[in-house]
């Protein structure tokens, strides 16, 4: 077991130290966020909509966008010099490896969601400071389901001709229950409501998520082996 | 000449290579493939390969492009599963479902498999830990200078020269001391200097305890490494068995054969 989570942790340290370097996935993520929110700010007339009402959609999809555009990247340096390859020929379980490329897509994606709240913050006037330790672990959730399906399917498309083009069709019929209930408890909470009435949509985030990354580590085998 | 070593004269006037222990004719073979079939769609790579390797063994294979040899060395490697057929590692059958047996084999491939922009130390030493080395500080250590490579050590791998890449790359085949090393065109790309340091290392790897696969287009440096040879084509062995028995031009030879089974 040490071992296996040391090498969960050496795939992991070496996704971010590479993206550390490259900044490739975060700062376009970032760039995306950013120019999304302006665009969003001028395209809704926020004299007959109010912000509370429609920020938590904007919000979540902001993220599923951004993250398709980090995570459908996920192999992509790995594909410089068939260094993907040097993985699967060591001796690292595939679930093992499925697991340290899911959770370097968290960091990264995390860091951009709370960037996606802090900027939504900024351009919309919401008011998130009474909730924000929920909104986070909302959030956290939302992502975490979002990379395990993300990981796996990206290495679907990753290994056809289609490629980044397949990887939206794939994977949004599945993200619709994390968008569903990731907008309803974030709606919640930008609302000032107690805990208590977003507590369904949490556990339901909580076992898509825990769903999504058995299932990853389950089927990623199948996807990379040859 | 240098001292331990010998020349293979006749066709091999220009290779010297050390004098290497003789494989183990007696023991248990380490590397076996029976009926291994490898197709794509409707193209057979691999058809029917057999193979039988004891310790201290090392077979180059020779072949013209798309003969199949890049297919068979990924099925010996594990990176593919065959069609039908089996192969076994010291008796036992490759299990798919098992990483264990991934710790006794290295494989140089056309690829390095390193990253651009990790240093060579740190390619090196991320592998090290992947494959679970005890003193990965110490090993790399040593590997980089083996391969005279320690000047460089902090160097990012983009910024090395193919020829480094290609010895960083050797090197992480190597670094966890496998008892099978599979090698595919080591000498690709490799300037006569950079050729000169990898004749050296390949020629180290004939100690007796390993077990090497070469398949490469290099007939001199091929054969004067080998000790069983093979040529390929069409995904078949058209031809096989010991350098002992090889006489003559050994370009001639292979040319014939190929056009023989042309």
């Amino acid at each position: 077991m040490r071992n296996y989570l040391r090498q969960i942790g050496t795939i992991l340290w070496k996704d971010l130290l590479v993206e550390f370097r490259t900044r490739e996935r975060l700062i376009t993520m970032g760039a995306f966020v950013v120019l999304v929110a302006i665009l969003f700010n001028y395209a809704i007339d926020w004299v007959r909509v109010s912000p509370e009402d429609i920020a938590s959609g904007l919000v979540w999809m902001t993220i599923m966008f951004a993250g398709l555009l980090g995570v459908g990247r996920t192999f992509h340096l790995e594909a410089e010099d068939g260094a993907f390859q040097g993985i699967l020929l060591s001796p690292v379980p595939k679930d093992a490896i499925f697991l340290a490329k899911a959770l370097a897509n968290f960091v990264f994606l995390y860091i951009v969601a709370l960037l996606v709240v802090a900027v939504f913050m900024f351009f919309f006037g919401l008011e998130v400071s009474r909730n924000f330790g929920m909104l986070a672990i909302v959030i956290g959730l939302g992502v975490l389901a979002f990379v395990a399906l993300g990981t796996l399917f990206t290495a679907v498309s990753t290994g056809t001709r289609m490629g980044d083009t397949l990887l939206p069709v794939l994977i949004f019929p599945l993200l619709a229950p994390v968008v569903i209930y990731g907008t309803g408890a974030t709606s919640q909470f930008l609302a000032g409501r107690p805990l208590t009435e977003a507590e369904g949509s949490i556990k339901m985030l909580a076992a898509i998520a825990l769903m999504a990354f058995f299932l990853g580590s389950l089927l990623f085998r199948f996807v990379v082996e040859d | 000449m240098w001292p331990g070593t010998q020349d293979w004269g006749g066709w091999l006037t220009s290779v010297s290579v050390p004098v290497h222990r003789e494989a183990d004719e007696k023991a248990p073979p380490v590397l076996q493939a029976q009926g291994l079939v490898r197709e794509y769609g409707s193209v057979i790579a691999v058809d029917e390969i057999d193979l039988s390797l004891a310790r201290g063994e090392f077979l180059t294979i020779f072949g013209p492009n798309g003969a199949g040899k890049t297919s068979l060395l990924a099925l010996l490697a594990g990176a593919l599963r065959p069609s039908r057929g089996q192969v076994w590692l010291r008796g036992e059958p490759l299990d798919f479902g098992e990483v264990e047996w991934r710790r006794r084999i290295g494989v140089l491939s056309h690829q390095g498999f390193l990253y651009g922009h990790l240093s060579a130390e740190e390619n090196l030493r991320f592998y090290g830990q992947l494959f679970g080395l005890s003193d990965v500080d110490n090993v790399v250590r040593d590997k980089l200078q083996h391969l005279g490579l320690q000047e460089r050590a902090a160097s990012l791998v983009r910024d090395l020269s193919h020829g480094m890449r290609q010895r960083l790359a050797l090197a992480r085949a190597l670094l966890h001391d496998p008892d099978i090393v599979l090698l595919d065109e080591p000498y690709t790309g490799l300037d006569p200097s950079a050729a000169l340091v990898l004749q050296g290392v390949l020629s180290d790897l004939r100690d007796g305890r390993r077990t090497v696969v070469m398949v490469t287009h290099n007939l001199s440096e091929g054969v004067a490494l080998a000790t069983t040879v093979a040529i390929m084509n069409r995904g078949r062995f058209v031809w096989q068995g010991k350098r002992a028995e090889l006489e003559g031009d050994f370009g001639q030879f292979y040319h014939s054969v190929i056009e023989g089974h042309g």
